[in-house]
């Protein structure tokens, strides 16, 4: 038997979510759209506080559970936007896209609900255990049909995704390959008639071959935030189009650093081929430019920050 | 008759004198025995040394010998012992005669090899280590086999006989024909610079990680290469050779006394010449690579000493052999303990590792997508632990390298780099730093502890606020902060400039370990 107290500090140190108890909300409860879900979700299970303002406005928000730099900027860019408009963000917990949605939003002092394909009592993935409490923390919920000690499985995951879709208005999907299960919530979201839209990407991308798909089959262009609030009736709510942060004044070997980086992103030997400038002063003039925070370096590769990207 | 001849035993790195006494009885049953704690190899000697004087053309005695090995309680490995027990039966049944030495040192000599059947000399391992022992004990002249004389040329003051067969020993000492000792030999001319397989002119692009190479190379700095196959890690380690400066005497020495032990030094080699460049295989065992063995041997990392040691897919060797580095890699020698005895190798080595940055090794690359999942990417990488990452000064990303791409950017005019220009100033460096460092018995910029970076290490008003903006910025360790600075000195020292600029720092930022 283990020792009380370590049982103890297991629960207080390693799960503090544990300590919000489950509910249940019955069928006739559910917000109109879960109700007309078909297969018919029969439970929905819950951690946090149930709001009905809640899902007045909810966009979903998934993609591959793999991420590249660009769909990180790209969800970054799209629930900021989303989050300061007022909405929701639903999304499914996985790592990759649904994590940094949940976090994104969340930075944003924004409400997020995570729709799990587990039961509430799992954690799947394991290091998302923070984010969990977060979620809760922050006036968000985490809901399951599954209940409890049902653990993820290769089904449970496309199947929750109908709940992904019928808890929001719209999806918006970020980054999705061939066979993703992204497309599946499209799917659904398709069949409840909900609005689908995509974020387009390289047509070389592997990570973007199922959205610009989604595009080309009549899922709506997402370039930002607002073209999904325009998707969604709503006349532009924000004050004016989001334009870049200033760079500051910069040299003009720096500037002609930044200038190459606003076409793509490239690493250090690039540059130095690019400005045909030796690798040491390009190493100088990168460290300049990320201790200014204008550059950003993610993989091997540099580019703008977020901030100034227009 | 009794007749006493001395020989050499080694344990570890340390060599030990060995008294072989000889008794060929004049009563008794004929026969031969080795006492004083002989193992196999030394047991064997038995047949070996008979059939050997036999094939000379000596009449064996049929007598009962006795060969005694003192002191008698250490025990006695390897067949170096066959020439001495020859030479002591030789003497005993009054076929040659030795001169007397009644203990004094100047008039010892000291037999060692490997004898064959037919009389013959074998090159055999440790013949440096004994050159070494007969110099510090006063000993003037040792006879070892002609294929291993070689190895003790270097050594000043002790005259070595280089010895074919025990028939020439047998009229050497009888007087009919002398062996002429070998000269001793200029260590200076003998040092060479390493044979390379790639000049760094092949290496196409990669002009971030050839940078890093040079740092590297200038201030003996470690360097981690991360990139996906192909994009040409295992091609710039393998140059690496030759933009290393030769070796030191001093540094020769040590280094050919490693070899002389593990008997890796080829038949009629002497001077190890040339900067050790060692890549063991990511299979190797955690005491191939550290050094052990019931009788501690030295390992990989000791064989790489005053040199390079290249760990190829780093991530793929087993943690544990991995963490084992940490202890070697902060104090340059590595102690191994085992019942038979503690034992201290040198390791003063230079890390050059390079990895895959996942699984599949496609991650980050612009054409081919990575196949592995976040969790295997993540497993992959945990493998290469905090720690060591922290104890490698440069951390450089190898990206793949488009051709097309390349050609089409690179202007008319680059000055091309070739392996000696970079060398040259690699030399000149490593120079500086030698004079810089001498009071505190070190060579170069990699192996300064805080201690002397902070006695050796000025930095400029503005390098020094650059250095604290970034080490916010980045969150840097305290232990990073400091290797920023160590490549910064090295970056100072290849342009000739006394204290660290702002510059220096900025340079160095880009190869500090990112998280």
């Amino acid at each position: 038997m283990p020792h009380p107290q370590s049982d103890l500090l297991y629960n207080k140190l390693m799960r503090e979510w544990k300590e919000w108890e489950i509910k249940l909300l019955k069928y006739k409860d559910f917000p109109a759209g879960l109700q007309r879900v078909r297969p018919k979700v029969k439970q929905l299970f819950y951690r946090g506080e149930w709001k009905k303002d809640l899902f007045d406005k909810a966009v979903a928000v998934v993609g591959s559970r793999k991420i590249t730099k660009y769909g990180r900027m790209a969800t970054e860019m799209m629930v900021r936007g989303l989050t300061e408009a007022g909405y929701t963000i639903v999304s499914g917990f996985m790592y990759g896209v649904d994590t940094a949605a949940h976090k994104t939003c969340l930075e944003n002092k924004g409400r997020t609900v995570a729709v799990l394909g587990c039961g509430l009592d799992c954690l799947t993935p394991a290091e998302n255990d923070s984010l969990y409490t977060k979620i809760l923390e922050n006036g968000g919920l985490v809901v399951s049909e599954f209940t409890p000690k049902q653990e993820a499985k290769l089904w449970t995951f496309p199947y929750r995704n109908r709940i992904v879709a019928g808890l929001s208005q719209a999806v918006l999907v970020i980054e999705a390959g061939e066979k993703s299960g992204s497309l599946v919530t499209a799917r659904w979201a398709f069949q409840q008639k909900k609005k689908v839209l995509a974020v387009p990407g390289m047509i070389t991308a592997s990570l973007s071959k199922g959205t610009n798909w989604l595009i080309k089959n009549g899922a709506g262009l997402a370039r930002d935030a607002n073209d999904i609030l325009e998707e969604l009736g709503g006349i532009r709510p924000l004050k004016e189009k989001r334009k870049g942060r200033i760079l500051p004044k910069l040299r003009g070997e720096e500037a002609a650093v930044v200038e190459w980086l606003k076409r793509e992103e490239m690493d250090a030997d690039e540059l130095s081929r690019k400005l045909n400038k030796s690798i040491t002063q390009i190493n100088i003039l990168l460290s300049e430019l990320c201790l200014k925070g204008v550059v950003e370096e993610s993989g091997n590769k540099f580019m703008l920050g977020l901030e100034y990207v227009d | 008759m009794l007749t006493k001849v001395w020989s050499v035993a080694s344990r570890g790195l340390e060599a030990l004198e060995i008294e072989v006494e000889v008794n060929v009885a004049a009563k008794g049953f004929p026969g031969f025995q080795i006492v004083g704690l002989p193992t196999k190899a030394v047991e064997e000697a038995k047949e070996r040394v008979r059939t050997a004087l036999v094939n000379t053309g000596i009449a064996f005695p049929a007598k009962k010998i006795v060969v005694n090995l003192a002191p008698a309680d250490i025990p006695k490995e390897g067949s170096a012992y066959d020439l001495a027990m020859a030479v002591g039966i030789l003497a005993a049944i009054g076929e040659i005669v030795l001169p007397a030495c009644a203990g004094r040192p100047e008039k010892k000599i000291y037999f060692y090899g490997e004898v064959g059947l037919d009389g013959r000399l074998r090159h055999t391992r440790g013949v440096f280590l004994l050159a070494s022992l007969a110099f510090e004990k006063g000993v003037k002249e040792i006879f070892v086999p002609k294929l291993s004389a070689n190895e003790a040329s270097v050594v000043k003051g002790v005259k070595s006989f280089p010895v074919v067969s025990l028939r020439q020993l047998i009229r050497h000492f009888q007087g009919e024909k002398k062996i002429r000792a070998l000269k001793n030999l200029d260590k200076n001319r003998l040092i060479e610079a390493a044979e390379v397989d790639f000049d760094f002119k092949e290496v196409v692009g990669q002009e971030q990680a050839k940078r890093a190479l040079l740092i590297a190379a200038a201030g003996g700095h470690n360097v981690l290469m991360v990139g996906p196959p192909g994009s040409g890690k295992t091609m710039l380690a393998r140059a690496l050779p030759g933009i290393l400066p030769e070796l030191l005497e001093a540094e020769a020495l040590e280094v050919t006394k490693i070899y002389s032990v593990t008997g890796n030094i080829e038949p009629g080699g002497g001077l190890v010449r040339r900067r050790p460049f060692r890549s063991p295989h990511h299979t190797t065992s955690r005491m191939g690579l550290i050094g052990g063995g019931t009788k501690p041997m030295p390992g990989e990392i000791s064989l790489a000493h005053r040199g390079v040691l290249f760990l190829d897919e780093f991530a793929e060797y087993p943690r544990t052999t991995l963490e084992a580095l940490r202890q070697p890699l902060e104090d340059g020698v590595v102690t191994v303990v085992r019942v038979a005895g503690a034992m201290k190798f040198p390791a003063s080595f230079m890390l050059v590792a390079a990895s895959n940055p996942c699984p599949c090794g496609w991650l980050n690359h612009p054409k081919k997508p990575c196949i592995c999942l976040p969790g295997q990417i993540l497993n992959y990488q945990k493998r290469m632990s905090g720690p060591i990452l922290d104890r490698i000064d440069i951390h450089i990303n190898v990206p793949f390298v488009e051709v097309g791409k390349l050609r089409q950017d690179t202007p008319e005019v680059k000055e091309v780099h070739t392996s000696g220009v970079i060398r040259l100033q690699v030399v000149v460096a490593r120079k500086i730093q030698e004079i810089r460092l001498k009071n505190d018995y070190i060579f170069t910029n990699g192996e300064m502890r805080n201690k002397q970076i902070k006695k050796y290490c000025r930095l400029s008003e503005d390098a020094e606020r650059l250095l604290q903006t970034a080490a916010d910025k980045f969150q840097l360790s305290a232990r990073s902060y400091f290797r920023v600075i160590k490549i910064s000195r090295t970056i100072a020292d290849l342009e000739r400039a006394e204290g660290i600029e702002y510059n220096h720092v900025a340079e160095a930022l880009q190869y500090r370990v990112r998280s």
